[in-house]
Order: C-alpha cells, then sequence, then structure tokens
C-alpha cells in the first residue's frame, strides 16, 4: 500500500485538465510553480521532476482511503457513511457573540479559539475572503483573528497554501479548518512516502466542515456583481431545505438568489466527491439539521475528543445528544454523496474497475452502491 | 576603430566593406546621408555620423527607411550628392518611395545602399533585394569586397548623375562585414550649394506617367551601354572553358577558391559581374560564347541566372545551344548561404570530377580548437536584459489570466522572446510594426467568437519606425489590445543608435526627446508605465490592462538596455547565491532559475547541485531574488 508518486505534469494531466481540481491548495505555496489565481490552480512554468509534493498531495490522485486511515487513525477505512467516528453529538458555542457571527451553533470558532488558548495549537490556518468575496488561506493566532473568520462562503478556497507557506517557517503547532478535500490532502502529507515531509508533523489538529460542494469563484462573482456591490458583501448563508436559497448578506440588507441559479458554479469535482463530512479530520462539524443554532459535531480521533471534551468541561461549548433521527438522516445524506460520486465517476470512466483518483476495494463499491 | 578619415589617398587601410562604403561615398563628394540601423547596413551611416563635423555633412538617423529615402532624395533635389542605407527588409519599407522616385528622377547623385542578409544570420528573412532593382528599372551594382565596395560607392554617383536617377548597390552580410584592405582615394568635400530648382514643369510629381516611365527605359538603357565598359566586370580563366562560372559579390570569391582547391583553373573560366542589372548584353554574349556549359553561382535567388536565360532567349539564334546550371537545376541551393564547399560540389558533378572534400573531422577539430574558449550557450538575452523580466511577468500575467492570451512580437532584440529566454511569448513575428498590425486586426475579431486577450510587443525604436499608424488604426477602429512598448532606450540590436526618444542626434549632439507616454496619451488610450524589474508590479499592472474593459491600453516597460547600463552605470546590486538555502533540482524548485529564467549570469553547478552568479556576466540587476521560492539568491546594494 503506498500512494502513487508522480510530478506536475501528470498533476496537470490528470487533474487540472480535467477540470477535477478541488482547489484546495494542497499543491500551492511549496514551490514557483504552481499557483492559485482567482478559483483556479495555474502552473506558471513547467516542473520537470518525475516526483513531486503536488501530486502526492492532492486529493484528487490516487486516493487510498485504506492507507489514509490506518495513517490518521490506525484502523482500516470503515467504507460506510461516516468514516471513523467515535462520537456524534450536538453542540455549540457558549458565547452567543461567536454564535450571532457563524453560521449554525458557531462550534468551529469555539474550539479553534480554545486550542489556540490552551496551546494545542499556536496557530490556525483558516479561510478568510477579501474585499471582492476571493478566498483564501489566513494564519489565526489570536481569537479575534479566528472570529474573523467565522462564517461561510461556500467558495472553493485554496486554503492549504497557506499551510503550506506557514509550515515552513518558525510557527511548531498548526491547526487547520478544512472541508473534507483538504482533510483528505493532509491526510496524504501525513501518508506521503517521499522524503520531503513537509513540516507535517507540525499538524496538530483538523477541525472538518461538512460540504456538499463548493463554487467557481470567477463565475459566481461574475454573477453575483450584477446583483449586489462584491465589495459591500458581508456574509452568506444558505438556510437548511425546503428554502433553496443561497442568501447574501450586505450591512444595508439581505439579497435572496435561487440556489439553482448557482448551481451551475458548482466545482465539477464536487459531482466525483465522495466525502461530505471530513473522514480524515479529528473532529467534522456541519449543521444540525432542524434544530436552528446548533452543530452536528463527529469526534473520529482521539485528539479530537479531547480537546471536544476539554472544551465542554471549560464551559466553551455545550454538547447534547444528537436526536437519533437526525443521525439517521446525516448518513442518508452522506451515503447518498457517496454514491452520486461513486456512480459520476464509473460514468466517466465507462467501469467500475477504475475510479478516476478513488483507491477503493470492489467490494467497498458495491457495498456504498447497494 | 580607426575613422574612415584617418588616411589619406594612397594609403591602404584595412575595412569593413560597410566602412569602405562610406569612404567611397566620401570620396565622391557626399554631402547627406540618412538611414535606419538594421544589421548588416548599420555600419555605413554609423562610420559617416563619426566624421560628419569634420567632413562638414549632414547624417540622420531617421525614423524609418522610406524617411530616410524621401530625406536623401530632398537632398538630391536639392543638387547634393546623398547616399541612404538600409538592410532588406527596409528596402520593403522605402519601396512605395522609390517607385515614385524613380519616375521622378534625381539631380545629385543618390545612392541607395541595401545589404542583404543571406541565412538571415541577423534578419527575419533572407530576402535577395535585387529584384528590386529590375522592378524599379534602376541599375544595380554589386560589390565582392571592401576594395570594390569603396570604389563602386564612389562611381554610383558618377552613374546616377549621368542618368539622373538613383543608383542601387547591393551588399551581403559577407561582404558588409568582412574586412579587407583598401587602397584609398582623395576626399572631397561637399562643396555643392543647395538649392531646389525643377528645369521641368512637374519634374519631380506624377505628371505624364507614361512619359516619365518611356524616360526611365531611356535611362536604364544608357546604364546598360555604361556597363559593357565598366571596370567591373571581367573574365578569368581559359579562351575555351569546359564551364563558364558567372557570378558576382562575395559568391565571386567562393568561385574562385572552388576552382583553385579543384585545380580546374585551365578548363573552368569565370565571369565575374559587378553590374548585375541591367546585364550588360554585349559583354555577357561574347563571354557566353566560349562555352556550352555555364554555371551561375549567387546568393539567394537564381536572379542573375534568370536574367542570362532571358538574355540568351533573346539572342538565341547568335548563341547557339547552351545548357545553365544553378538552382533551377538543383545544382545550387536557392536558400541560405552559398560556400566554396557547396560550389566545389556543384562543379565537381558537373565536370565528373571527384570532389575534394574538407576534412571529415574538420568540425571536431575547430570545435576541439575553440571549445575551451567559448562557454555553450544557447542564442538568448544578455544578463540583466529588461525584455527577459517583462516576458516573465507577461508569461505570468496571461497564465494567470487563462484566457488563452498570447503576445504579437515585432523586430527587435525583444524578437528573441520568441525563444526560451523569452519564455516561447512571442508567437508571431513578422516586419518592423507588424506586431501592432496584427494586434489591431486580432482585437476586433470579436463579432467571430474570438475572447482571446491580445498583447503586442515593440521596442521604443520600433515604435517610432513603423507601430504608430498600426496603434493609431487600433484607436480608430476601437479595436482591443495592450501594447507593451519595450523602452530599453537603445536601438539594441543594431549597435546602439540614438532615435526619436534618446534626446541624441546621430552625431551624439543633444537632439528634442519624443515622449512616447505623451505621444499615446494624446491618441485617448489608457497608458501606465512600469519598471520591468519589479516582476509583482510589471505583473499585477499586465492583469489590470488584460482585464480592462476593451479599448487599445499601453503600458511603456521602461529600463534601460543591459549593455548601455553596464557602459554608464555600476551595477545596483552584488548578487550571491547561498547554497545552503538553495533548493537545486529538489521538489519545491527544480532548477527554476538556471533552467526557466535563463539569465546567463546564473549558472549551474554541477559538483554542488546548486546554482551560482557568474560574476564576470552578472550585471547586478537582481531580478533572479525575486524569482528564487527559496530567498537563496541574495542581493545586497553594490
Amino acid at each position: 500500500m503506498a500512494l502513487e508518486v508522480k510530478g506536475c505534469r501528470e498533476l496537470q494531466r490528470e487533474v487540472l485538465a480535467r477540470d477535477l481540481c478541488t482547489l484546495c491548495g494542497a499543491c500551492v505555496g511549496m514551490c514557483p510553480y504552481l499557483v492559485a489565481y482567482r478559483g483556479r490552480v495555474v502552473a506558471l512554468d513547467e516542473c520537470d521532476l518525475t516526483q513531486g509534493r503536488c501530486y502526492v498531495f492532492c486529493p484528487r490522485t490516487s486516493l487510498d482511503l485504506d492507507l489514509l486511515s490506518q495513517t490518521v487513525f490506525g484502523v482500516p477505512y470503515a467504507a460506510d457513511e461516516l468514516g471513523t467516528v467515535q462520537e456524534i453529538v450536538m453542540t455549540r458555542a457558549r458565547d452567543e457573540g461567536i454564535r450571532s457571527k457563524a453560521q449554525f451553533g458557531g462550534t468551529v470558532t469555539a474550539l479553534t479559539s480554545f486550542a489556540l488558548d490552551q496551546g494545542l495549537i499556536d496557530s490556525a490556518v483558516l479561510t478568510a475572503s477579501d474585499a471582492n468575496i476571493l478566498p483564501s488561506g489566513t494564519l489565526a493566532i489570536s481569537t479575534t483573528q479566528v472570529r474573523n473568520c467565522a462564517g461561510s462562503n461556500f467558495v472553493a478556497a485554496p486554503t492549504l497554501a497557506a499551510f503550506n507557506r506557514e509550515a515552513e517557517g518558525d510557527i511548531q503547532r498548526i491547526g487547520v479548518v478544512a472541508t473534507p478535500c483538504q482533510a483528505l490532502a493532509l491526510a496524504k502529507m501525513r501518508a506521503s512516502p517521499l522524503e520531503n515531509r513537509n513540516n507535517i508533523d507540525k499538524l496538530k489538529l483538523v477541525i472538518g466542515l461538512f460540504c456538499t460542494w463548493a463554487l467557481r469563484y470567477e463565475e459566481l462573482a461574475r454573477f453575483l456583481a450584477d446583483k449586489v456591490p462584491l465589495r459591500q458583501i458581508v456574509k452568506f448563508d444558505i438556510p437548511p431545505p425546503p428554502a433553496n436559497l443561497l442568501q447574501v448578506f450586505t450591512n444595508s440588507g439581505r439579497t435572496d438568489i435561487p440556489l439553482d441559479d448557482v448551481r451551475p458554479f458548482v466545482r465539477p469535482t464536487c459531482d466525483v466527491c465522495i466525502d461530505m463530512t471530513a473522514e480524515f479530520a479529528d473532529i467534522s462539524v456541519g449543521s444540525a439539521e432542524g434544530v436552528e443554532g446548533w452543530n452536528t459535531l463527529i469526534i473520529r480521533s482521539d485528539v479530537g475528543k479531547e480537546l471536544v471534551e476539554a472544551a465542554r468541561a471549560k464551559g466553551v461549548i455545550e454538547t447534547t445528544p444528537l436526536p437519533e433521527q437526525n443521525i439517521a438522516h446525516l448518513k442518508e445524506a452522506s451515503l447518498l454523496k457517496k454514491q452520486r460520486g461513486l456512480k459520476k465517476i464509473i460514468e466517466t470512466t465507462g467501469s467500475d474497475e477504475d475510479l478516476l483518483y478513488l483507491k477503493l476495494a470492489s467490494e467497498a463499491v458495491k457495498g456504498l452502491l447497494s | 576603430m580607426t575613422s574612415i578619415t584617418a588616411y589619406e589617398s594612397g594609403a591602404s587601410q584595412l575595412l569593413m566593406g560597410n566602412e569602405a562604403i562610406a569612404r567611397g561615398a566620401l570620396e565622391a563628394g557626399l554631402g547627406f546621408a540618412s538611414a535606419y540601423p538594421g544589421n548588416p547596413s548599420s555600419e555605413i551611416l554609423g562610420s559617416l555620423a563619426e566624421v560628419a563635423s569634420e567632413m562638414d555633412i549632414y547624417v540622420e538617423w531617421s525614423v524609418n527607411e522610406k524617411v530616410a529615402l524621401e530625406a536623401a532624395a530632398a537632398a538630391s533635389f536639392a543638387g547634393v550628392r546623398a547616399i541612404v542605407a538600409m538592410k532588406q527588409n527596409g528596402l520593403n519599407v522605402a519601396s512605395d518611395f522609390l517607385m515614385n522616385l524613380n519616375l521622378t528622377g534625381t539631380v545629385g547623385g543618390l545612392v541607395l545602399v541595401v545589404c542583404d542578409d543571406p541565412s538571415g544570420l541577423s534578419s527575419t528573412n533572407e530576402q535577395d533585394s535585387r529584384p528590386a532593382a529590375k522592378w524599379a528599372e534602376l541599375p544595380l551594382l554589386e560589390p565582392a569586397d571592401s576594395q570594390e565596395a569603396k570604389e563602386m560607392t564612389k562611381w554610383a554617383f558618377e552613374l546616377s548623375e549621368e542618368i539622373k536617377d538613383v543608383c542601387l548597390i547591393r551588399s551581403v552580410t559577407r561582404v558588409s562585414h568582412a574586412r579587407g584592405d583598401v587602397r584609398l582615394g582623395e576626399l572631397v568635400p561637399p562643396n555643392r550649394e543647395a538649392r531646389f530648382a525643377p528645369t521641368m514643369l512637374g519634374q519631380f510629381t506624377p505628371l505624364l506617367v507614361p512619359i516619365k516611365h518611356n524616360f526611365l527605359l531611356q535611362k536604364v538603357n544608357k546604364a546598360r551601354e555604361i556597363f559593357e565598359s565598366s571596370p567591373f566586370n571581367w573574365y578569368t580563366g581559359p579562351e575555351k572553358p569546359e564551364l563558364l562560372i558567372v557570378t558576382c559579390g562575395s559568391s565571386w570569391y567562393y568561385s574562385l577558391e572552388a576552382v583553385k582547391t579543384l585545380g580546374l583553373e585551365s578548363s573552368v573560366g569565370i565571369l565575374k559581374l559587378g553590374t548585375t542589372w541591367p546585364l550588360p548584353e554585349k559583354l555577357v554574349q561574347q563571354h557566353l560564347a566560349r562555352t556550352d556549359k555555364v554555371l551561375v553561382v549567387e546568393e539567394v535567388d537564381p536572379f542573375l541566372e534568370g536574367n542570362l536565360k532571358e538574355l540568351v532567349g533573346d539572342t538565341f539564334s547568335a548563341l547557339g545551344p547552351l545548357t545553365f546550371y544553378g538552382k533551377r537545376s538543383g545544382h545550387l541551393p536557392s536558400f541560405g548561404e552559398l560556400d566554396p564547399d557547396r560550389v566545389m560540389e556543384a562543379i565537381s558533378s558537373l565536370l565528373g570530377r571527384e570532389r575534394v572534400a574538407v576534412e571529415p573531422d574538420y568540425a571536431k577539430k575547430a570545435q576541439a580548437l575553440t571549445g575551451g574558449l567559448v562557454q555553450a550557450r544557447m542564442i538568448g538575452f544578455c544578463a540583466g536584459c529588461p525584455h527577459r523580466a517583462t516576458l516573465w511577468s507577461v508569461k505570468n500575467a496571461l497564465k494567470l489570466d487563462g484566457r488563452g492570451g498570447f503576445v504579437t512580437g515585432d523586430i527587435g532584440c525583444y524578437t528573441l522572446g520568441l525563444g526560451p529566454t523569452g519564455f516561447f511569448q512571442l508567437k508571431t513575428v513578422q516586419a518592423m510594426g507588424s506586431g501592432t498590425g496584427l494586434a489591431s486586426g486580432f482585437g476586433k475579431l470579436d463579432k467571430l467568437g474570438f475572447d482571446q486577450p491580445v498583447l503586442t510587443v515593440c521596442g521604443d525604436s520600433t515604435f517610432f519606425h513603423a507601430t504608430i499608424p498600426a496603434l493609431i488604426n487600433g484607436v480608430y477602429n476601437q479595436s482591443n489590445f495592450t501594447l507593451i512598448i519595450l523602452d530599453n532606450s537603445a536601438t539594441a540590436m543594431t549597435g546602439f543608435q540614438p532615435h526619436p526618444g534618446t534626446g541624441a542626434s546621430a552625431l551624439g549632439e543633444p537632439a528634442p526627446t519624443v515622449d512616447i507616454e505623451a505621444l499615446c496619451g494624446s491618441l485617448g488610450v489608457r497608458v501606465e508605465v512600469t519598471d520591468p524589474f519589479d516582476l509583482q508590479d510589471t505583473t499585477q499592472k499586465l492583469l489590470d490592462l488584460i482585464q480592462d474593459d476593451g479599448g487599445v491600453r499601453v503600458l511603456i516597460s521602461r529600463r534601460k538596455c543591459a549593455l548601455v547600463r553596464a557602459k554608464e552605470e555600476k551595477p545596483a546590486y552584488k548578487v550571491w547565491v547561498d547554497s545552503e538555502k538553495c533548493r537545486g533540482e529538489n521538489c519545491g524548485c527544480a532548477r527554476l532559475c538556471t533552467r526557466i529564467f535563463q539569465c546567463p549570469g546564473l549558472v549551474w553547478d554541477d559538483e554542488t547541485h546548486t546554482a551560482k552568479i557568474d560574476e564576470v556576466i552578472c550585471s547586478g540587476c537582481g531580478v533572479c531574488a525575486d524569482i528564487c521560492p527559496a530567498s537563496a539568491i541574495i542581493r545586497e546594494a553594490a
């Protein structure tokens, strides 16, 4: 078992040229060749190396889920709805200030701040948008900085470029708030057979975010600019179904955009994704459907468990059991995503033996599709 | 370099062909000289400019060849002897005027020197200019060496005044740039008073075109008569040669060497022609009658060959059966330079002799002798060249923009941008100014579904030469492109001649400076100025311009030519590589600086597997420090 090792040319051919790039940023920030620009990864020049971190770290190349699971959790890949799970609860930040700015219960903001305060990490790689709603990775070392990054904008962001960059420096203990594809890339960094370890040992905490898709920046920005001046946008939200809306908040009010209008901007790579719940994070956080102001939280690793327990003990977050029907619904949604992804992959390759980037035993595929 | 007036009459001086042409003009009482620089012609005006004050003549670098010819024609109209020099491409620019000037004729001797570049050693084509003489119905002289270049030039003024029309001289790189001993004649000051005084109604106008055309034909016939006894044509060889070589220019030397090397002096004759248009018919017929086999040796097109056949066609009954060999028969190539070897091959095959080839390991031996002295390096931008920096930013901006934008190129040092040291950015290269003309056209294709950003580049000298009309065309027709003016404050490729933007005249005296920025601004277009050495700022400005909402935009990328800086300034930085930090071949770099950026000042150390600075070559611009991903290239204020 090992991750396939190839170079930048193959990354371009197998991922970028096929529009499979998730824009996670894992291949960016390490070299002068690959850069992220307005929602795209761009190869500025040809790197002629046959072995590159860019290829190995990419969540859309050689994704050996068993190897990653062994590396991150020490167990084989579960190949079920939610991956490795220790506990599922409902949580929210106790601080109302956090809750008002954040989406749902503010758990991510609260736990990230807490991890910083406790010294579990000395800096957090988060995602923040510029004045034109273009998101990118940013470094937070204080609670204020973490709070400034609260909220979602549903646009894919090359956040891991900031991890790659910052890990080169003096910072020793890094936490990352990651989308599922970003968590996959971080897991691949951990499992990489390359001599260059990319300072991955500095990665101490991964807080994963539930995600069903992310949008392309350029198209969304062009679309929105006709409706709302981009510079005035302060927050996005997608309220729970059946609203089917993207809400765009400015200081002067709210503009509702039918979700179907922005769906064409979903990155094609999201259609071949099988991870909705960030299965390779220490903890994964999403909404708690039907319960406003709360998050669903999946504790996956021991690191995650310790963090959540300490935060609860110190009164940073409060937790309560997630209702059974919510768990069932979460599993159903996650499984649906896996099935859609697998079907799309098989439709693309025309064979259930060739799963593009996925390395998954055929029994596991059958199990998920049945 | 010794001035072309350093020696007196009777002395011998080692002169470059172009210097000999200039000296010949001075011996003819030259009063006016103009040119636009272009290799291999540039030294003609350059050496005249050096002695302009001393000889009391007027010398100018004109903005282009057409204007140069017009300016020289004005001097001629006023009775002054004038010379105008250009390269083969320049003759195309001048030809619009030339094709009218031939009809109106001249007063003071007017000599147009065109220097061709077989094999395109420093050109974008290898156009043979000689058909222009036939086209324009004007006499043509072709010198073979420096001595002849001087004599022909001097005599060309007399011929021009005799027929009252322009006389063309055609040189090639190997004549213009070779040096040879020249026996000098008297320098003649330009003691003529300039006065414009037409002697006929409409003399210098197209009044009565057919009549003027008829005059022109008479002039060319007169030149033919004169050429019959020209000392520039002669025959060497046996009375009845087995093979007659008819040749001209530097090909004469190749023929001489070939015949001598093959030891065929007693069976092969050589008719060397210096007056190649119109052909002196009687003289040529007389020599053609010596044999039944003729080999024509010339560069590049079968011009002489065709004219000889034409002549034979007219006088077939007098000459009897003759077989011509040369380019049409495939014995010599119709492309590229000739050399003695190629001529030897043709003669050997025609006469069934064994060819004496050069030693098979000649090239290896030559390489062994020089290999240690010369570093293996491909043609590319100099160390510290601002064009490399600009094109680096262009490459990055276009990649980031991602809409398939491209650059139409133009003529100058930056033409090298079509190759690796310009990151293959130039996708078209044709004539002076045509990059902008093409951009203007591309920028109007939107109605046909075209959505690629269009960029074009031109140098500061090229801007004045031929870009301005194309730029105005783009503005007027509301095209959509970005013009990058690579302002290195020099006509660098041809040898740093001044131009209207440099503030200096051909004589090095102060001259008004034409402000490129203000000129573009007056067209109502967006104009930005950038320092190409600031890669980040230049890339950002380019992105802003490319992504601007249509129309014509101009970016002036301004930084002096590295070679000019080397003469005028101390290096800005001391640059060195911290080999501890250098990532070399590893992931994270893969030799970006020596493999992609490719400044010759950066070299790869095979032993340490790191980059290092060649201090002899490094110009100290410091740009490479900004491309190094590991900050391993250190620049310190020098």
